[in-house]
């Protein structure tokens, strides 16, 4: 059995040339099989992120159902053209991560680099409008939970008077139960909130957040794709790195799809 | 002349100088790196059933010291306090480093990539990391009981955890960090049976562990991202107070328990189809025998994993969900009952007519099979709302998760491992002793076990302390249990230890089975087979198997040890 | 030269779509779009962006959400399907994909459900009903009282008072 088996092996795995190049991996046999069971892995990765976010999107569901009046109020304070702009730069990246697949796939080394230079650019303009949306937020103390209307967030702080663009309404009570807020929305108007809208913004917080950190690791993840191209290590036979990579991305895109519309489009306008 | 075959091997492209491919897999690299950094799937599954069943042994330490408190009314051995730590400990160390890792990250590792004819698992480095991932995960959650243990009980219900000791937080950040690596063997394994299998084994072929194993990857990748988020959720409402299960702040508990049920129920399913593969495989060797029904017994893992979606509610049905969703989930549990009993017939319709031989683990698969109907049968009357209310949070709880869980899942591992153990080691234990072990674990499950339907029928609440004079002869008859399976389950594992150090060794195929599986080395060499099989029959066709493959070969090793 | 290993009736090794059914080399074969069509489904991609906008000006009361998720799902398509490559990939992949939805929208459906129907103990009829509508709650423990009964047949209003959370 011995000889057989190791003429055999000799014959169906020799160590390097066509059969059997640099990048297949040794316990897979052709490169087809090897880049549809890498692609499949990724999708099934993309299915536990989308069960991952989606349980957010339930808590949001129920707390939407539960408070619409606060949800209608709170969500005019998050900036619709900030938010608009975050989505179109995303869809960009998007379009680029695929062109950089597509480059990559025809082999043209230094146009998938470009490519990937201009996602991870548009990565990083996403987190500074994020910046700016966040450092607004809480400077107006519109945060989750304890933090909601906390005197040391909000801006000038006087009992029944209004001096600034936040103020807290009622008086400080035992136990440090979140405030009502008072401040002027996105749009320009006044508004009241009532305690209960720190629900609003912990979902937004909890909910970008958690998108934000997945921009950061894709961001990562494209970095590294960009070096080992640099490096040489793709071609047209081996690209899947930078598929799985983009693939990656467009998932954090998606996310933010639908991310956009829930938290600063719906609700009734004025 | 060494081989072309490439071992897959940390840090190197090509490892041909340390290591014969065709030699056995435990000798072709030596040294702690050569383990610490394999890649190979059999090691990988050697080392999580290393911990598992560490993991094992100090989930059973608890589950003693619980018993032996709760063996006289009121403080036996600690205060309330700590007794509320130990139960919660025992429950969160056995669910989620015991027994969601052991059958698929030890025996499915092992087994799933020989059993499709194939040399690993489509990502061996992820593989690794999972394993990394668990041990990672399993310190972290470990960590609390230096930071003062969690007293939750392992569900960790709202809003008692978000108020509870500060190493709820690094419970739930531990338990986290093992739902990735619990994610990544599904992953793993689901990819490695989609694209990997050899030439001739169709979906119809295949054996029924790697079809347990694919339903059970399922599972692991679409419900434990709910896990994921849920405990970060926690996390978030401890630190932060957001507020999201909290009344005042205008949350709900009760949205932690659907949040966290939607994961659990499915998780308990995860614990035992597994089971319910090693079984099958189990009973087809020893009735010599193709397995009765072999695609729907397929097709029951599948609905198994489906259904186990559907139902998470009826573990609130008294929690304050409408009532409406009660009856909802309550009939939607007795739609999960029938799959597992289409296997429960297959097995028995199996045995009809066989060549039935009563080895070790052909005895773990009958107690199997009699534990877990039990344990079956008493979730219809769980799952029956209006009984519910009444059994809800007593012992027959306790009990029934019991039944199922250890009754069902370890007995299938303990069988598992006798059977498999040869393969794995190339060493043979002694059936003697196996026998004698079984025989302990079973009378002392029962004594344990039983006795908890009945005090919990009549009233014993469980978690609890302290209990009144009429519980006593039961609870001092689950201790003496637990005594009892106790010494059942080290006979045990000292035979299987005993084997690797003076065990004779096994030959090739001491079952005689016909599985895909006997066909390698034993134990198998680096890539599994020597060269990738062809294959012509199921495994489970004793009639097409020819008569080298059903060789044991005792014969061989008769002749070469020197006494006889 | 190849034995059997490589590619003999071995649908698993090409279950993906992206290898061509023509091809049986082995080889990575993966569909390829022009730049212009990307840059065509990008177009789209922000017109319904536009949309989408626009259209959270009108007020189309409950259905708000639904006309939001409609115009995001399209999106989320387009993403899918042409970025993505799913309309080119091994079915299985876009199945993974709609799984995760799936199984997502009945834990959003029944824990919505369940939130939709909590009910509360309302004295003055004596059963359980519904905070918003007062209506019985399904399910719930039937009213008692007369005045309940009345309101079952129509002839008398339905239940007030409790049931409005407390502010």
């Amino acid at each position: 059995m011995a000889n057989v088996s190791e003429t055999a092996a000799v014959a169906a795995h020799p160590h390097h040339g066509e059969a059997h190049p640099d990048f297949l991996q040794h316990h897979f046999d052709t490169p087809a099989q090897q880049f549809s069971a890498s692609k499949l892995g990724m999708w099934i990765f993309i299915a536990t992120e989308i069960l991952m976010f989606g349980g957010l999107f339930c808590a949001y569901a129920i707390w939407r159902a539960l408070e619409p009046q606060v949800f209608d109020d709170a969500h005019h304070f998050l900036n619709k053209i900030f938010g608009a702009t975050n989505t179109v730069v995303l869809l960009f990246s998007s379009l680029t991560a695929a062109l950089a697949v597509r480059s990559a796939q025809l082999g043209k080394r230094s146009e998938t680099s470009a490519y990937l230079v201009v996602t991870i650019a548009c990565a990083c303009v996403f987190l500074v409008i994020k910046y700016f949306e966040y450092a607004h937020k809480i400077h107006l103390g519109l945060l989750p939970g304890h933090c909601f209307g906390h005197p040391g967030f909000s801006g000038t702080i006087q009992n029944g008077e209004e001096t600034g663009t936040c103020l807290r309404v009622h008086a400080d009570q035992p136990g440090g139960s979140p405030e009502w807020v008072r401040a002027v929305d996105e749009d320009g108007r006044v508004q009241l909130l009532p305690p209960r809208a720190n629900m609003f913004f912990a979902l937004y917080f909890v909910m970008t957040g958690l998108h934000g950190l997945h921009v950061l690791i894709g961001m990562s993840i494209l970095t590294w794709v960009l070096v080992k191209n640099l490096q040489g290590k793709f071609s047209k036979e081996y690209f899947t790195p930078v598929d799985l990579g983009a693939l990656y991305w467009h998932l954090v895109d998606l996310v933010w799809i639908y991310l956009f519309p829930l938290l600063y489009l719906v609700g009734k306008p004025e | 002349m060494t081989a072309a075959i490439d071992i897959p091997v940390a840090g190197g492209h090509v490892a041909d100088a340390h290591g014969d491919p065709h030699a056995n897999y435990l000798k072709a690299r030596r040294g702690f790196a050569s383990w610490a950094l394999t890649f190979d799937h059999k090691r990988i599954g050697l080392m999580y059933l290393t911990m598992v069943s560490i993991a094992f042994l100090a989930g059973g330490i608890f589950a003693l010291l619980v018993r032996l408190e709760l063996f006289s009314r009121g403080k036996t051995i600690v205060d309330a306090e700590t007794y509320d730590r130990f139960f919660t400990l025992h429950g969160a160390i056995m669910v989620f480093l015991f027994i969601i890792p052991s059958v698929p990250a030890a025996l499915g590792n092992f087994f799933l990539p020989i059993m499709i004819g194939a040399k690993d698992v489509a990502f061996p480095r992820l593989n690794l990391l999972s394993f990394y991932l668990y041990l990672i995960g399993a310190s972290v959650a470990l960590l609390s009981i230096i930071l003062g243990s969690v007293d939750t009980g392992w569900t960790f219900y709202t809003p008692y955890s978000v108020q509870t000791s500060n190493s709820v937080i690094s419970m739930t950040l531990g338990v986290f960090i093992l739902g990735f690596s619990s994610i990544l063997t599904g992953l793993n394994f689901l990819v490695t049976v989609h694209t990997m299998r050899a030439p001739g084994v169709t979906w119809v072929r295949m054996p029924l562990f790697v079809w347990g194993m694919y339903a059970t990857g399922l599972i692991q990748v679409l419900a434990t991202p709910v896990l994921a988020i849920t405990l970060l959720l926690l996390c978030a409402e401890r630190f932060f107070g957001i507020g999201i299960f909290d009344p005042k702040l205008g949350g709900d508990p009760v949205l932690f328990q659907h949040f966290f049920w939607f994961y659990s129920h499915p998780a308990v399913y995860i614990m035992i189809v597994p089971g319910m593969a090693i079984v099958s495989e189990l009973i087809a060797t020893f009735s010599r025998r193709a397995i009765f029904g072999q695609f729907a017994i397929a097709m029951s893992s599948i609905g198994l994993a489906i259904l186990g979606f559907l139902v998470w509610g009826h573990h609130m049905f008294v929690a304050g969900m409408s009532e409406f969703s009660t009856m909802l989930f309550s009939a939607l549990t007795f739609l999960v009952a029938i799959p597992s009993g289409v296997k429960v017939f297959n097995w028995t319709a199996t045995m009809y007519k066989g060549s039935i031989v009563w080895a070790s683990p052909m005895l773990y698969a009958m107690a199997f099979i009699f534990l877990f109907t039990i344990g079956g049968l008493t979730g219809l009357f769980l799952g029956t709302l209006s009984v519910d209310v009444h059994l809800t949070d007593t012992y027959f709880v306790v009990a029934h998760f019991h039944y199922v869980m250890m009754g069902g899942t370890v007995m299938g591992i303990l069988g598992g491992l006798l059977y498999w153990w040869p393969k794995m080691t190339g060493k043979w234990h002694d059936e003697l002793k196996a026998k004698i072990g079984f025989v302990f674990v079973f009378i002392g499950f029962n004594v344990t076990f039983m006795a908890q339907f009945i005090m919990g029928s009549r009233g014993m609440p469980r978690r609890y302390y302290d209990y009144l004079p009429k519980y006593e002869p039961f609870h001092r008859a689950s201790t003496i249990g637990s005594w009892i399976l106790a010494v059942g389950l080290f006979i045990t594992a000292y035979t299987l230890l005993e084997a690797l150090w003076q065990g004779k060794r096994a030959p090739r195929n001491p079952w005689g089975s016909a599985g895909y599986e006997w066909m390698t080395d034993t134990p198998p060499c680096l890539a599994n087979f020597h060269d990738t099989p062809t294959m012509t029959r199921g495994p489970y066709d004793y009639h097409l198997a020819t008569a080298e493959e059903l060789a044991t070969g005792w014969d061989e090793v008769e002749a070469e040890t020197p006494k006889g | 030269m190849e034995p059997t290993t490589a590619h003999a009736g071995h649908s698993a090794a090409h279950g993906d779509g992206s290898v061509s059914g023509g091809h049986d080399d082995g080889q990575v074969h993966a569909h390829l779009s022009s730049a212009q069509f990307y840059w065509g489904v990008f177009g789209a991609l922000v017109v319904l962006t536009i949309i989408t906008w626009r259209v959270s000006y009108y007020d189309f009361g409950p259905a708000n959400v639904f006309v939001a998720l409609l115009i995001a799902t399209a999106k989320a398509s387009l993403v899918a399907a042409f970025f993505m490559h799913l309309r080119y990939d091994s079915l299985f992949n876009t199945l993974a994909f709609l799984a995760a939805f799936l199984f997502l929208g009945l834990f959003i459906l029944l824990t919505y459900d369940d939130l939709g129907k909590r009910a509360q103990v309302d004295p003055e009829y004596g059963g359980t009903v519904l905070p918003e509508t007062g209506q019985n709650a399904p399910g719930g423990l039937p009213a008692t009282t007369a005045t309940a009964n009345e309101a079952e047949r129509g002839e008398a209003p339905p239940g007030k008072g409790v049931g409005k959370k407390a502010e």
